[in-house]
């Protein structure tokens, strides 16, 4: 855990964040509003105090109330990963800006957040399915989408034909409902 | 009843719109901005398909070319042919489960998308990996690099029309997942990792098999490695093709090899230690090139400092137990843990979310193989569709990470 970077960073970005910075092990974390991204982004990655040229990931997270995108970030000034999570992304409107605008390669990672939660970035030029076919409806990695043998569970009667397998409706659920919020 | 009329030719239901032509299928009316641009046929270019079933694609990979003549203009690959939706089989399985799903992601060198999985669970369980488990796990880990390498020169030198690199290659390759099958039971998968250490304690069969194998693995490898090396057909083929700068490199996430050809010396071993890596002496080779010939030779250099990463793992390997103490079921307590690891390709990295059940809430795989997928879209404007086989396979992608 890296201190003197914990500070740095509530200093630079005292009013964007939305919770305290967190440390845990060789990770530092930090929680923003989806629309303050590009702006954050953009200080984190040409700020000469920061440098976090590399990114590591991009990961969407239904947290079974609302959405998340976690980024995961590598600069040479700490030795901790930084994740930075834009939190509280409605399920009826998730929308976010995307950070294609500096980093190219995001593009088909959120694709990927598209396909797997229908999280829609603004600003992506190519957004659509990459997995999925494109007459696919459903997002599957949404915590309301249930695998088939947990069709009886979800919502409105069942899923699409298209998805659904050849499972009776009376099977015995497998997966638990999780919608606790991940703290 | 009357008699059904033939079709005919003029009805103009039948006939394909023109901007159609070309393509086997429809293509979807709601388009985004990028497919707007690239289904929109200039002057003298067609499309054509390339894949799914096709031998230098890696995999199952279909890609769509646009080309003017012999020349590429741009290219749409479409993915998820081999797709199992991992992550959500990984939120409805068990954390010990999950390590066998994971193995066929990276079927080349699967040891290493089980590690950053292991290590990120680790995390979340505050455990201690035994010493010598975490050495076991580099020196099975640089093994596997080898071969992942070695399979990379075989088939690089295949789709470039060679044939006898690969009957060498495989020679190499075959030795080392005979030695790790001898401790794993598998070839191919071997699901050893296991949270808290490793399946198994290294056997002697492994020990005799790789010290008669170190005994010569220098030489032989470099025997294998010269039939390329300067070979002047190869040389003049991959030099200067597919060339990525430094800063293409970042913008574009690159990871491992392809990225250190561009000139970053960027190695998570290093960067970002783990394991026993801090006390572990090696070189990071870099490159500036950044050409198919660079990041072909930089995985040729890294096969020399692994020898030299085993080589120091059996000398300084200690004695003690290979797993930690952990009960059968695991529920770590909520919390998050990402975890990277630097593998053949580049960076696997894993974040876990733990609600305290014995199943994870949230399990993403980041896997380097899509996105050096991307890079060939950006690489390949612009050369020749034979070109298209050389500088994908210098990225070196396996269709089973970039799937999932």
């Amino acid at each position: 855990m890296d201190r003197a970077f914990r500070a740095l960073i509530e200093r630079t970005f005292g009013d964007d964040l939305t919770g305290p910075v967190r440390q845990r092990h060789d990770e530092t974390e930090m929680r923003i509003r989806p629309g303050d991204v590009p702006q954050v982004m953009r200080t984190l990655h040409d700020d000469p105090r920061l440098r976090f040229e590399y990114l590591g990931d991009l990961a969407g997270v239904d947290t079974g109330t609302d959405f998340q995108v976690v980024y995961h970030l590598w600069s040479v000034v700490t030795p901790d990963w930084l994740r930075v999570v834009a939190d509280g992304i409605p399920r009826d409107q998730p929308r976010i800006p995307s950070i294609t605008f500096l980093w190219k390669g995001a593009e088909w990672m959120e694709r990927e957040a598209y396909d797997m939660f229908g999280l829609v970035f603004e600003g992506n030029r190519d957004l659509r399915r990459i997995y999925l076919p494109d007459e696919f409806v459903s997002f599957p990695l949404r915590k309301d989408f249930h695998l088939p043998d947990d069709a009886s569970r979800s919502p409105g009667g069942g899923v699409r034909p298209m998805e659904d397998a050849a499972t009776p409706a009376d099977a015995a659920a497998t997966t638990v409902r999780r919608t606790a919020r991940a703290r | 009843m009357t008699t059904p009329t033939r079709p005919s030719l003029d009805d103009p239901s039948l006939t394909i719109p023109l901007d159609h032509a070309g393509i086997f299928e429809p293509i979807p009316l709601a388009r985004t901005e990028r497919q707007q641009e690239f289904y929109a046929l200039r002057d003298g270019e067609m499309l054509l398909n390339m894949g799914p079933q096709h031998p230098s694609t890696h995999g199952v990979l279909r890609v769509v070319l646009k080309i003017s003549g012999e020349q590429v203009v741009d290219l749409d690959p479409v993915l998820g042919y081999l797709h199992r939706g991992v992550e959500k089989i990984a939120e409805n399985s068990d954390f010990h489960h999950i390590i066998s799903q994971l193995d066929p992601l990276e079927y080349v060198a699967s040891l290493f998308c089980e590690w950053s999985p292991v290590m990120s669970f680790e995390k979340l369980l505050d455990v201690q990996v035994p010493r010598r488990a975490e050495y076991i796990r580099v020196l099975t880990g640089e093994l596997n690099r080898i071969a992942s390498h070695m399979l990379f020169l075989g088939w690089y030198a295949l789709d470039l029309g060679g044939i006898t690199p690969i009957l060498w290659s495989f020679a190499e390759r075959d030795e080392i997942v005979e030695m790790l099958a001898a401790i794993t039971g598998a070839k191919l998968l071997f699901n050893y990792f296991r949270i808290g250490g490793v399946n198994g304690d290294l056997n002697h069969e492994f020990m005799s098999r790789l010290g008669d194998w170190m005994s010569r693995a220098g030489a032989q490898l470099e025997a294998g490695m010269g039939l390329l090396n300067e070979n002047e057909i190869f040389v003049r083929r991959a030099r200067g093709l597919g060339v990525l700068d430094r800063e293409t490199a970042l913008r574009m996430c690159a990871t491992g090899p392809n990225l250190r050809a561009s000139g970053v010396p960027f190695d998570i071993r290093r960067a970002h230690p783990y394991s026993v890596y801090p006390e572990l002496e090696f070189e990071i080779p870099t490159r500036r090139e950044g050409d198919s010939l660079a990041r072909y030779l930089l995985r040729m250099d890294e096969v020399r400092q692994s020898l030299r990463i085993i080589d120091q793992c059996l000398h300084q390997m200690p004695d003690g137990p290979v797993m930690a103490r952990l009960p059968r079921l695991l529920r770590p307590r909520p919390g998050r843990a990402y975890s990277a690891v630097e593998g053949p390709r580049g960076q696997y990295s894993c974040y876990a979310i733990s609600d305290g059940t014995d199943q994870p809430f949230r399990l993403r795989i980041h896997d380097p193989s899509f996105l050096h997928l991307q890079l060939v879209g950006l690489l390949m404007p612009g050369n020749l569709i034979a070109d298209t086989m050389a500088i994908m396979a210098s990225l070196d992608p396996v269709m089973g990470g970039v799937d999932k």
